[in-house]
């Protein structure tokens, strides 16, 4: 697309204006393409943080759903809902923020889990099977928080990924030409100005030369 | 009558906000690692007033690579200098405590010349990858 010329006032005050703020605008180029390469970045190593996790979190729910189907089979279906329906657990999780290249993204902390409240209530219709089981369900706990993380902080860089992507392209291929064809065409307006104005002075003093040829 | 703004003022109100977002991760006052170790939720507060929360496994796998002295003059979060015309990124650090933690992670030797630390991008995934919450960027023009 060509880029427009837009002058309010063909003036040399306007001229310098425009440079400076050409200037300006390569200068912000520059660093929202750093900042643009910085996400990306980011935005690759989460996307492999995030895979190797989902991978692992299948596999810790395969052996998960492994030793309930056991367990289920040890105790029998309706005593173990009884049991789990009794039985509590504490999680902690402690969320905060950390900001990355300017991007506030989510930080999930799972606190230990309180090994005497995570108990079950009747120990007499426990066993180790059912212990075992707990704990990998809160293995998967664990790995579906770390997941939540990633998978939001994914959404929010590919965001601002795009809106950086926006403003680099509007600077590259709006404001920057823009900029320079109007500095361009100011700078011709004036060397034409410039060149006129010689011509004028040379005839002006050809007519003096004449006038004055006259005269004597 | 009402009229859209020209896509020149538009723009510099785009431009406005980017810088005003560039550098808010910068922290007001960095904290020490040992300072940081004995909060309950450590963190420190970035220029925008918004907090920044340091992972504790992080913290802790950080004071396993320093000594003790270390700990109490290391700051954090390490500030990495990120500069259009250069390809590398420098760290400004007063000691070389964030050399000996550069030179664990990376597996080679970093120096620190002249209060400066200077790694090149390929490592710069390297090192954010351990150190996600204790490292923060800075954007020089």
């Amino acid at each position: 697309m060509a880029a427009k010329v837009e002058v309010t006032r063909p003036t040399k005050i306007e001229l310098a204006r425009l440079k400076r703020r050409y200037k300006l605008a390569t200068r912000i180029q520059k660093i929202v393409k750093d900042r643009l390469s910085i996400l990306i970045m980011e935005f690759l190593q989460t996307v492999k943080e995030c895979a190797s996790v989902k991978e692992s979190l299948l596999a810790e729910f395969a052996e998960a759903y492994k030793a309930l189907t056991i367990t289920t089979g040890y105790h029998g279906y309706v005593p173990l809902e009884k049991e789990l329906l009794v039985s509590e657990m504490t999680v902690k999780v402690s969320a905060g923020t950390r900001n990355v290249a300017g991007v506030r993204m989510p930080l999930f902390e799972i606190e230990k889990v309180d090994p005497v409240k995570s108990k079950m209530k009747n120990a007499g219709d426990t066993s180790s099977i059912l212990d075992h089981s707990t704990e990998l369900s809160q293995k998967c706990l664990e790995t579906i928080i770390q997941l939540a993380e990633l998978e939001n902080s994914l959404e929010l860089l590919g965001a601002e990924i795009n809106k950086v992507k926006r403003i680099n392209n509007a600077l590259e291929y709006i404001v920057i030409p823009g900029l320079d064809v109007t500095i361009k065409y100011l700078t011709m307006k004036f060397e034409e100005r410039d060149r006129e104005e010689i011509a004028r002075l040379k005839h002006v003093k050809a007519l003096i030369e004449q006038r004055e040829a006259y005269a004597y | 009558m009402p009229t859209d703004p020209p896509p020149d003022r538009l723009i510099t109100g785009y431009l406005k906000d980017e810088a005003r977002v560039l550098n808010a991760q910068i922290p007001r006052k960095r904290k020490s690692l040992s300072e940081l170790l004995e909060e309950e939720h450590p963190h420190v507060i970035c220029s925008d007033g918004n907090a920044h929360y340091f992972r504790k496994k992080e913290l802790e796998s950080l004071s396993q690579m320093v000594n003790d002295d270390e700990r109490r003059s290391l700051l954090l979060p390490i500030i990495m200098e990120i500069t259009s015309d250069r390809a590398e990124i420098i760290i400004r650090t007063k000691g070389e405590t964030e050399a000996k933690i550069f030179s664990t992670i990376l597996d080679m030797s970093v120096i620190c010349k002249q209060n400066k630390i200077t790694i090149y991008r390929p490592q710069l995934g390297v090192i954010r990858n351990a150190l996600k919450t204790t490292t923060q960027y800075v954007f020089f023009p």
